[in-house]
C-alpha cells in the first residue's frame, strides 16, 4: 500500500529540490519541473479523493515516530473536512504554476519558493500533530513573505514586513493553545485524533485556550478587526501570490477554526459562540460595505473575501451553538462549501485581475471601459467568477451560502442580518462589470490581446468546477457531509 | 583516583590540546598547532560519546559525570572546533597566531570545569579559567578597539568574578561544605543561602551576557577578532549556563531562585531584542541577540525540579543555539560587519544568502528549524512549571526577533549588489555544517531525549 498522503505532500518538496539542485537550469525547465511536480501532486490528492474518507473520524492515516518520549510524531491523514481542502490546494497550485510559466525574473527561486508553499499548504490540512501542524502553518507564512518581498509590487518590501511580522504575531498564540492542550491532555501527546475525541482542557482554560486559537486564526481568515494586514498584502503581491493567499491560506484560519477551535474546545466555543457569531456578522457587513467603497479592482476582490469569510465563521459559530445535530451538520457542510468554492472562485478572479493588470498597468475601474469588446473571452470568464462571487444560483458560492443561512435560520435567526451583505456584494461587482467590461470601449485599449493558451489553461478548470459545484454541489458536499454529520461535540 | 581519571579523559585530552598547541606556537609552527588543537578536539569528542548514559560523579561528588557536562562535551567540543577553523581564517599569518589556538582550548575546559561543577570551587575554577583565557583573546589584534574592549571585559570579569566568590564564602558558611549539592540541608540560615545565590547569579550571569551584567558583550564582540567574538556567544555562555542549572537542581525550592530567574529572564529577552533593534553594526545587532537568547535559556532553568522538560529543553537548545548562533557569525566572516555589506547578498551569492536566511530564522523560532524545537521546549517547561506569563513574554519576545533579522534578511534581497569576495573554504565549511545542523537537528530530537533522562 503506497503511503498516498505523504506522497502527495512531499512530492513539491522533492520538486523544488530537484530544481535547486540542478547546476543552472534555463527558465524553461524550471517552469516544465513545476508544472511535471504539481500536476504529479494533483494526481495524488485525486488518488485521496476516491479513496475517499470513513465516517467519524480520519481515513488514509499515515504515522512515523518523531519523539515518542513527549508524544509527538509524524501524522498525517483526512476526513471529510479537509480532503477537500487538500484538492482545491493541488488544483490552485497546478493553475498558478501554468499561469507563471511565462515568469522570467529568477524562475528558479520564485518556482522552488510556490513549491515549498504547495507541500506547506497540503500538510497545514493534512497535519493530525499538534506540533507538524503548526510547523507547516509557519512555513507557509515563511515563503509567502519572500514571494511578495521578491515578486511584489511597488511598495512590496514594506508590505511584506507587515504581513509577515502581524501574522507571526497572530500565530503565536496558537502555539501557546497547543502547549496548553498538551499538558492538558491525561496521557500527554501531540495526537490530534485524541485532543478532538477527549477534549483536555475544561473550564477556564479551555477558554483560555479557545481566546488564544481565535486570536491566531481571526488574523488569518482574517476577520474584522484583525484584517488590516490582508489588502496591503494583496495589493503588493504578485498575481499567483494573491491567488495562493486569498484561495487557499485564508482557508487556514477557518479550517483552523473548525479543526481546533471547534473540535477540541466544543464546550467553551458553545459558551463564547455568540461573540464569534457577532464578529463573523460584522465581517460579512464590513466586508462587503468596504468593497463597495473600492475603486481599486485587486483591493474590491480582497475585500469581498473578508464578507465571504464573515459567512464561514458564522457558519462555525451556528454549528458550535446549535443543539439540534441536523442544525449542526447543515451549517457545517455550508462553511466547509464555501471554503472550497471561495478557493475557486476567488482564485479564478485574482488570476483575472492580474491578467488585466499585466496588459493594462493599471487596476483602477475608472481608466477602463468595454473591456468585453476588446477582450471577450477575458470579459466574460470575469463576468462568470464575478456572478459565482455574488452568490448567484447554479454557481458555487450559491449552495454554501444557502446552507449557511439555512442553518442559521435554524438556531440563531437574528444573525440572517448578514444576509444583507449579498446584495451589497451584489451591486459592488454589478458596478465593477459595467465600469470595466460595460460601455464604450476606449481607444488605448484597442491593441489589448485577448487570453493566451496558457492563461485559459490556467483558468479553465477553476471556472469549470465553479459551474460544476454550482449545479450539482453533491459531488463535494457528499464528502463533507459524511463528517459534519459524524462529529460529535 | 584511576576511575575518577578515566571519567575525566574527554577534559584531560582538551588540556593536552592545549598544551601540545602551544608547544607547537613556541616552535614556531603555527599550522602544526592547529591541527594538534583541531586533533586534541576530536579525540575529546570521540571519547565522550562513550561516556553517554553515564550519571556518577568524580572526587569525591565535587564534579559531576551527567546529561549536562557529557551534552556539554558534545556540544561545546564540535563548537569549539568550528571556532578554530573560524579562527584560523581570520588570523593565519599573523605573529602568536598558535596561542589564538591554545587560549580557545583552555577557555573551552574551562566551560567544560563550568558545566559539570558540583562544587563551589569548580565554579570558580571554571569562570577564572574561561575569563583568563578570552581576556586575552578579546585582546589579540593588538589595537585601540580590541585593548579597550578587553580591558573593559577585564574589568568587568574581575569585579563579577570578585562578588561570587564573597557570596559563596556565605554558602560555605551556611552549608559547612563547598559542595552545592549539601546546600538542601541549610533552611536554618537562609539569608545567607540568597545571599549567596545571588552572588553566584552575578558571576554566572555575567558569563552568560544576562541583563543587567551585560556590559561587556558588545564591545567585546565588536573589538575583538569576529571568531572569538563566535566562540564567546557561544561556548563560555553555554558552559555558564549549564553551571547556573547544575547549582539550581540543588537550590531548596524555598529560596526564590525561580522567581529571580524569571525576572531576568524577562530583562535578558527584551532589552537584548529592543537594543538590537537599533544597531548597525551586524556584530553588535548579534551580540545584544545572544543576550536575548541567553533570556530563553533561563525558561528551562526556572522549570527546574517542576518540569520533566526542564533539562532536555535546555540542552537542546544548547546545541541548537550553538548551531545557528556559529553559522551567523560564520556567513558574517565571509560578508562583512555592517548592514550593507550583506545588500543585495541574497542575489550576488544565492546558497550563502540562503543559509543566513535559514540561520536568522532558526534563531527567530520558525519552524521547522532546530530554534524552534529549542524554544517549543523551553516554553512547554515552562508552562508546564507553572510560568505561563513568562512564555507568554517569551513568545511576545519572538515578534521583536523578528524585527530583528529582518533588519539583516530585508537588504539581502534589495536589487543594489555589492561585490562580494569568494570567502576562504574553511569559513564555508563552517557555514555549512552549521546549516545541515541547524535544519536537521530538530528530526533528531528523540536522541537527547532518550540520552538525557537515561
Amino acid at each position: 500500500m503506497l503511503p498516498i498522503v505523504s506522497l502527495t505532500l512531499f512530492l513539491p518538496l522533492a520538486g523544488a529540490a530537484l530544481i535547486l539542485a540542478l547546476p543552472g537550469p534555463t527558465a524553461r525547465t524550471v517552469h516544465s519541473i513545476g508544472i511535471g511536480t504539481a500536476s504529479l501532486t494533483l494526481v495524488g490528492a485525486l488518488a485521496m479523493w476516491l479513496e475517499g474518507v470513513s465516517g467519524a473520524g480520519f481515513s488514509q492515516v499515515e504515522e512515523l515516530e518523531w519523539i515518542p518520549a513527549i508524544g509527538a510524531a509524524y501524522r498525517v491523514g483526512v476526513d471529510g473536512i479537509s480532503l477537500p481542502l487538500v484538492l482545491l490546494s493541488a488544483m490552485l497550485f497546478l493553475g498558478a504554476f501554468i499561469y507563471a510559466s511565462s515568469l522570467r525574473e529568477r524562475p528558479r527561486a520564485y518556482v522552488a519558493l510556490v513549491l515549498l508553499l504547495e507541500t506547506a499548504a497540503i500538510g497545514t490540512f493534512a497535519a493530525l500533530d499538534g506540533i507538524l501542524f503548526y510547523v507547516f502553518f509557519e512555513v507557509s507564512l515563511v515563503s509567502m513573505y519572500f514571494m511578495i518581498a521578491g515578486w511584489g509590487h511597488e511598495d512590496r518590501q514594506r508590505a511584506a514586513l507587515m504581513f509577515f511580522i502581524y501574522t507571526l504575531l497572530g500565530s503565536l498564540p496558537l502555539l501557546l493553545a497547543i502547549l496548553g492542550l498538551y499538558l492538558g491532555s491525561p496521557d500527554p501527546s501531540f495526537d490530534m485524533r485524541a485532543w478532538i475525541a477527549n477534549p483536555p482542557l475544561e473550564g477556564a482554560a479551555a477558554m483560555w485556550a479557545l481566546v488564544a486559537m481565535l486570536v491566531t486564526f481571526a488574523v488569518k481568515i482574517p476577520a474584522v478587526p484583525l484584517h488590516t494586514w490582508l489588502p496591503a498584502a494583496h495589493v503588493q503581491a504578485p498575481t499567483v501570490g494573491s491567488v495562493i493567499l486569498a484561495g487557499i491560506m485564508l482557508k487556514f484560519g477557518t479550517y483552523g477554526l473548525v479543526r481546533f477551535a471547534l473540535q477540541m474546545t466544543p464546550e467553551a466555543f458553545h459558551e463564547a459562540g455568540v461573540v464569534v457569531l457577532v464578529f463573523g456578522v460584522i465581517g460579512a457587513l464590513y466586508g462587503a460595505f468596504a468593497a463597495l467603497a473600492q475603486t481599486d479592482l485587486k483591493r474590491l476582490v480582497a475585500y469581498t473575501s473578508i464578507n465571504h469569510m464573515g459567512y464561514v465563521i458564522i457558519g462555525v459559530a451556528v454549528a458550535a451553538l446549535a443543539l439540534d445535530p441536523s442544525v449542526r451538520a447543515t451549517a457545517l457542510d455550508g462553511a466547509v462549501l464555501q471554503m472550497f468554492s471561495h478557493g475557486l472562485v476567488t482564485g479564478a478572479l485574482f488570476f483575472l485581475v492580474g491578467m488585466i493588470q499585466e496588459r493594462a498597468h493599471t487596476r483602477e475601474m475608472g481608466e477602463f471601459g468595454g473591456l468585453l469588446k476588446t477582450v471577450p473571452l477575458l470579459g466574460w470568464s470575469f463576468m462568470l467568477a464575478a456572478f459565482a462571487s455574488l452568490g448567484l444560483p447554479g454557481l458555487a458560492h450559491f449552495p454554501g451560502e444557502f446552507q449557511i443561512f439555512l442553518g442559521t435560520l435554524g438556531s440563531v435567526p437574528a444573525a440572517v442580518v448578514s444576509i444583507l451583505g449579498l446584495a451589497i456584494i451584489a451591486g459592488t461587482f454589478l458596478k465593477a462589470i459595467r465600469e470595466t467590461f460595460l460601455g464604450e470601449p476606449q481607444s488605448r485599449w484597442h491593441s489589448m490581446p485577448d487570453l493566451s493558451l496558457r492563461e485559459v489553461l490556467a483558468l479553465a478548470p477553476l471556472l469549470v468546477l465553479t459551474v460544476a459545484t454550482g449545479v450539482a454541489p453533491s459531488w463535494v458536499l457528499d464528502t463533507i457531509h459524511r463528517t459534519a454529520s459524524a462529529l460529535v461535540l | 583516583m584511576g576511575r575518577d581519571l578515566a571519567l575525566l579523559i574527554p577534559e584531560i585530552a582538551v588540556l593536552l590540546a592545549a598544551v601540545s598547541a602551544l608547544i607547537a606556537e613556541i616552535l614556531r609552527r603555527p599550522r602544526a598547532s592547529l591541527a594538534l588543537a583541531m586533533l586534541g578536539l576530536f579525540v575529546a569528542t570521540g571519547l565522550t560519546i562513550r561516556l553517554v548514559g553515564t550519571d556518577t560523579t568524580v572526587f569525591g561528588g565535587s564534579f559531576r559525570i551527567d546529561a549536562l557536562s557529557i551534552w556539554a562535551k558534545l556540544i561545546l567540543l564540535p563548537a569549539t572546533m568550528l571556532s578554530l577553523l573560524l579562527a584560523s581564517a581570520e588570523v593565519r599569518g599573523t605573529v602568536r597566531e598558535g596561542t589564538v589556538y591554545s587560549l580557545l582550548c583552555l577557555a573551552t575546559v574551562g566551560a567544560l570545569i563550568l558545566a559539570g561543577a558540583g562544587d563551589m570551587m569548580f565554579l570558580v575554577l571554571g569562570l577564572l579559567l574561561t575569563s583568563l583565557a578570552t581576556f586575552a583573546l578579546v585582546a589579540y589584534p593588538d589595537d585601540d578597539p580590541a585593548t579597550e574592549a578587553a580591558m573593559k571585559y577585564f574589568v568587568f570579569g574581575s569585579v563579577a568574578g570578585a562578588v561570587m566568590i564573597f557570596g559563596l564564602t556565605y554558602w560555605f558558611g551556611a552549608a559547612g561544605s563547598t559542595m552545592i549539592a549539601d546546600l538542601e540541608g541549610t533552611e536554618a540560615i537562609p539569608l545567607a543561602v540568597i545571599f549567596g545565590l545571588v552572588a553566584v547569579i552575578v558571576g554566572l550571569g555575567y558569563k552568560a551576557s544576562l541583563v543587567p551584567f551585560h556590559f561587556w558583550v558588545p564591545d567585546a564582540y565588536e573589538g575583538g577578532p569576529l571568531s572569538v567574538a563566535a566562540f564567546l556567544s557561544v561556548v563560555p555562555k553555554v558552559g555558564a549556563l549549564f553551571a547556573l542549572t547544575q547549582v539550581f537542581r540543588d537550590l531548596p525550592s524555598e529560596s526564590g531562585g525561580p522567581a529571580v530567574i524569571a525576572g531576568l529572564a524577562v530583562l535578558s529577552m527584551t532589552y537584548g531584542y529592543l537594543a538590537a533593534l537599533v544597531q548597525d553594526n551586524v556584530v553588535r545587532l548579534l551580540a545584544y541577540s545572544s543576550i536575548a537568547q541567553s533570556g530563553y535559556f533561563l525558561l528551562g532553568i526556572v522549570a527546574l525540579g517542576e518540569s520533566s522538560f526542564a533539562l532536555p529543553s535546555i540542552i537542546f537548545f544548547a546545541a541548537a543555539y550553538a548551531a545557528m548562533n556559529l553559522g551567523a557569525f560564520a556567513v558574517i566572516a565571509a560578508v562583512g560587519r555592517t548592514l550593507n555589506d550583506f545588500n543585495g547578498l541574497g542575489r550576488a551569492q544565492p546558497l550563502v544568502g540562503v543559509a543566513m536566511v535559514l540561520f536568522l530564522l532558526s534563531l527567530v523560532g520558525i519552524p521547522p528549524l532546530a530554534g524552534f524545537v529549542g524554544k517549543f521546549l523551553l516554553f512547554a517547561a515552562a508552562i508546564h512549571a507553572q510560568f505561563t506569563w513568562l512564555a507568554v513574554v517569551a513568545i511576545l519576545n519572538s515578534v521583536l526577533a523578528l524585527a530583528v533579522y529582518m533588519r539583516i534578511i530585508v537588504p539581502m534581497y534589495r536589487q543594489e549588489e555589492v561585490p562580494h569576495d569568494a570567502a576562504s573554504i574553511w569559513i564555508d565549511i563552517v557555514t555549512l555544517t552549521a546549516l545541515l545542523a541547524t535544519v536537521t537537528i530538530g528530526l533528531a530530537a528523540q536522541f537527547f531525549f532518550v540520552k538525557s533522562m537515561a
